[in-house]
């Protein structure tokens, strides 16, 4: 059997939640959110500290508050849920199959739907750590979910390898359970996280940071006993002789998050192979008609203000879409990631109306000229990889552009990194 | 004069400016831009220089972090429920940042054995701060749906 639904949206974390409330707002009459765990939310209840919604909602706000304020809209709007639901296919024609415990197989054929099904940590296995293969190894998010919803902690004495927002959150809370966290240990030169989190998870405990470093190897046979931290050179390959032992019960790894896109490849959907997530347009429509996407399943985000932006547009648009059977194209410009210029998103735009680009440099620096075509040109004091850019085109800067195919995106440093 | 006072006194009681006391490296967090801000003190403890704010707002902050460094906490607390055994909650106010750890050893103590809801008050003033531990979320007692 298969069921009528306007607008489907695929996870019920922050970016479903908004992309389901905004097509609901812009008419569509039943919108449901298939979401495969027991609860709403996605990572926002074991996101315990504040930080969130100081753009969206001007406050600042815990991670459950933030979802609260989405879940109590989504059901004031009568938005359906499907939970503990997985979506085992999705298919060109946009035609969802479903499995749960209720009803079995199911398929759904909705007039649009939003992928929101947000991203996934990079895992030991995908860095290829040398060393033993002990217990004791987790991602920084699972030890969240341990320390701040299930209620334990895995270990007493920890190493963090990679510098992103969560490692350094971490680090934090579980100094502050009373816990010793030896190091966090960042391959790059620079952290890989926010400001604020270097200061707050970091500094204000006494944290060592230690950049350009990594592990090179792991010890323990049954459980971790340490690891072995080396400085590394320009090539990022370990430095003889400037290797060090920390001792640890627990390793976390917070070393990047990647887009979870196994239901776009099945649908055939084009991905960037820079951002790990769909190519949108500006509407955030993918290659594939009728499929649109929002959030860090597009790209990931630093703060989560954004990523409810960013689903919003995708529902907004899928409403229009499951309402009208089709939506314009925007895809008469591509963004070209120039030099210095790690990826933008969307990858295309229509020049025709006003547009939000989000970009990321390759390379931090001081005095950044941030450079569009030449239709606009944006100086920053200064510019880091971990601080996603977000620059506003007026559509009538873009006029002269529509001629164009194509917009080369360019940050020159001319201050020096 | 006498707010110069005990602002100066702040500074003189605060730690970390002691151990360091004639310099001290604060990093802003107003922007991304990160600055790192050098500051020296006199004997007194009272600034005598500041370079390296690339702002005014960074020069406040960087001297309010120099008084008297406050932080939202942030923790969970248990409850009697096997299948919610953590709440989330924040304080109601910034406290000072040498409160965090004496707070945290105060949280641990503290059980919950009936319904709550997100902004309910779970302690009050805790450690002398005049700050209250908030709910962040619903709760509805044991044997609920959590």
């Amino acid at each position: 059997m298969v069921s009528k639904v306007d607008v489907a949206v695929i996870g019920a974390g922050p970016a479903g939640l908004a992309a389901a409330i905004s097509a609901r707002e812009r008419g569509a009459e039943r919108v449901i959110i298939i979401e495969r765990a027991e609860r709403l939310g996605g990572l926002l209840p074991q996101c315990v500290h504040n930080g969130f919604g100081l753009l969206y909602f001007e406050k600042d706000m815990t991670g459950p508050e933030y979802e609260k304020a989405f879940v109590d809209k989504a059901n004031s709007l009568k938005v359906e849920f499907m939970l503990e639901t997985m979506v085992i296919d999705l298919n060109e024609e946009g035609m969802l199959t479903v499995v749960n415990r209720q009803q079995g197989y199911k398929k759904i054929k909705p007039g649009a739907i939003v992928l929101a099904m947000g991203c996934r940590e990079r895992p030991r296995g995908a860095l290829g750590i040398p060393g033993e293969r002990p217990a004791g190894i987790f991602t920084a998010g699972t030890c969240q979910r341990f320390v701040n919803v299930e209620g334990f902690m895995p270990g007493s004495r920890y190493v963090v390898l990679g510098s992103g927002d969560i490692g350094m959150i971490m680090a934090r809370r579980l100094t502050l359970e009373g816990a010793k966290v030896e190091a966090v240990v960042e391959i790059m030169p620079w952290p890989g996280g926010l400001i604020r989190n270097e200061v707050q998870c970091l500094h204000d405990f006494g944290i060592r940071l230690l950049l350009e470093h990594t592990i090179t190897f792991i010890h323990g046979k049954r459980r971790i006993k340490g690891v072995t931290v080396a400085k590394v050179d320009r090539d990022l390959r370990p430095i003889k002789g400037t290797e060090r032992f920390f001792p640890c019960d627990c390793l976390l790894i917070s070393a990047g998050l990647i887009p979870e896109n196994e239901l776009s490849k099945k649908a055939g959907i084009e991905l960037d192979l820079v951002t790990g997530g769909p190519v949108v347009d500006q509407n955030r429509q993918t290659s594939v008609p009728g499929i649109f996407a929002g959030g860090n399943v597009v790209q990931v985000h630093d703060l989560v203000d954004w990523v409810s932006w960013e689903a919003e547009l995708a529902g907004a648009a899928a409403a229009s879409y499951a309402d009208k059977g089709k939506i314009k194209r925007a895809d008469q410009i591509r963004m070209v990631a120039g030099e210095n210029i790690k990826y933008v998103v969307p990858q295309y735009i229509s020049g025709k109306d006003d547009v939000t680009l989000h970009l990321r440099v390759s390379r931090p620096g001081l005095r950044a000229n941030l450079k569009v075509g030449n239709i606009l040109s944006k100086r920053f004091r200064s510019v880091r990889p971990s601080e996603m850019i977000i620059l506003d085109i007026k559509a009538e800067k873009l006029r002269d552009a529509r001629t164009l195919k194509e917009l080369v995106v360019d940050c020159k440093l001319e201050g020096g990194d | 004069m006498r707010e110069r006072s005990k602002s100066l006194w702040l500074i003189a009681s605060s730690r970390e400016v002691i151990k360091v006391s004639r310099r001290e490296i604060v990093i802003c967090i107003g922007c991304p831009m990160g600055c790192r801000v050098t500051v020296t003190l006199g004997k007194d403890g009272s600034v005598t220089t500041l370079k390296g704010a690339e702002c005014r707002q960074g020069q406040k902050y960087v001297l309010n972090e120099l008084k008297n460094p406050l932080r939202t906490l942030t923790a969970t607390v248990r409850t009697v429920d096997e299948d919610f055994p953590l709440l989330p909650v924040r304080s109601s106010r910034p406290v000072p940042k040498t409160l965090l750890q004496p707070i945290m050893r105060e949280t641990a103590r503290i059980r919950i054995k009936t319904p709550v809801q997100a902004g309910d008050v779970v302690a009050r003033n805790v450690q002398g701060s005049k700050a209250d531990l908030l709910a962040t979320t619903d709760w509805s007692g044991p044997g609920g749906e959590g």
